[in-house]
């Protein structure tokens, strides 16, 4: 059995990761899923007609939300391309080191990436002081100052890029990690210019995810 | 700023979507597109949250609770808008 977050595969169900918005809420069902407690997983969660649907630690980026919840999946499994989906679902411990401070620092992280592939660029075409411009940003709105000035036409891949790094620094400086981390995802598309391109960059934000939720690291205690 | 991810749904095809995204008539792809569409995007969640608030309270008015001028009001639009006009 395939496993989301380091499972042998021994066990018929699978271990993996869920997104909900404050207070265990689904994002899109609207129900509230029951909380684990004394040592014991939640209730399990069996959607009318539906499927669970949970992620990969890779599929993270796509699912953001507020809160971040280790779940177990029942079989029948399905692996879909940002997703995967079991027959019901049951929450079994939060990660708590996925919270609003932790959202709003990912925005600040992809919209630094974005600038930082920008000035790569930008060296490249021979534009070393916008280069200088933008790597002496200390602070997302002054990044999304700088870049926006730059922004003036799409004539090149760097000027292109900037548009892009602009949006993530405004989103990031807005606290909207999420929409910050989208558009520096594109700045990183037409940096790289190949194909795969969004996945590395998906990949990339996967990481940092896992990082600072602390994925990886072994299970103290439920909560 | 789509040209990047040509494949991808934007805020217009969200919004003609959200019926059939809470009837669940959507296939898989779609669905799952218009819920990534709503993972990062304010503008939309807003929408589906409010187009939830309203069919949550229409579904508590019984045909009696309509004021008559209204219900003639309601009618009237729906004429015009059957015949085009």
């Amino acid at each position: 059995m395939p496993s989301a977050t380091g499972d042998t595969g021994a066990s018929e169900t699978m271990r993996a990761w869920k997104f909900l918005e404050r207070g265990r809420v689904a994002p899109f069902g609207g129900h509230i899923w029951p909380a684990p407690g004394g040592g014991a997983p939640g209730d399990w969660i069996q959607p009318p007609g539906g499927e669970v649907f949970a992620c990969r630690s890779s599929d993270l980026p796509w699912w953001i939300n507020a809160e971040l919840w280790e779940v177990e999946l029942e079989p029948p499994i399905r692996i879909l391309s940002t997703q995967v989906a079991g027959r019901r679902g049951r929450l079994l411990r939060r990660m708590v080191g996925w919270d609003d401070v932790a959202l709003h620092a990912y925005g600040v992280a992809c919209a630094e990436r974005a600038r930082d592939l920008a000035v790569s660029i930008l060296l490249h075409e021979g534009r070393s002081a916008d280069a200088d411009a933008l790597r002496q940003t200390r602070t997302p709105l002054e990044l999304y100052r700088v870049a926006q000035g730059l922004a003036t036409d799409a004539a090149t891949p760097g000027t292109t890029m900037v548009g892009y790094v602009a949006a993530a620094a405004l989103r990031a400086a807005e606290g909207a990690g999420v929409a910050a981390a989208r558009h520096s995802a594109d700045a990183g598309v037409i940096a790289d210019g190949t194909a795969g391109a969004l996945e590395r960059e998906i990949d990339w934000q996967a990481r940092w995810i896992a990082d600072r939720a602390g994925l990886a690291r072994p299970v103290v205690a439920a909560v | 700023m789509s040209k990047v991810r040509p494949e991808d749904l934007v805020c217009k095809d969200v919004v003609e979507l959200l019926t059939e995204f809470m009837d669940g008539a959507l296939d898989e792809g779609t669905r799952t597109k218009v819920e990534q569409h709503l993972v990062w995007c304010p503008g939309c969640t807003e929408y589906l949250r409010q187009f939830r608030a309203t069919i949550g309270a229409t579904r508590k008015l019984a045909e009696e609770d309509l004021p008559q001028r209204v219900r003639e009001n309601l009618l009237d639009a729906f004429r015009h808008w059957r015949h085009g006009s």
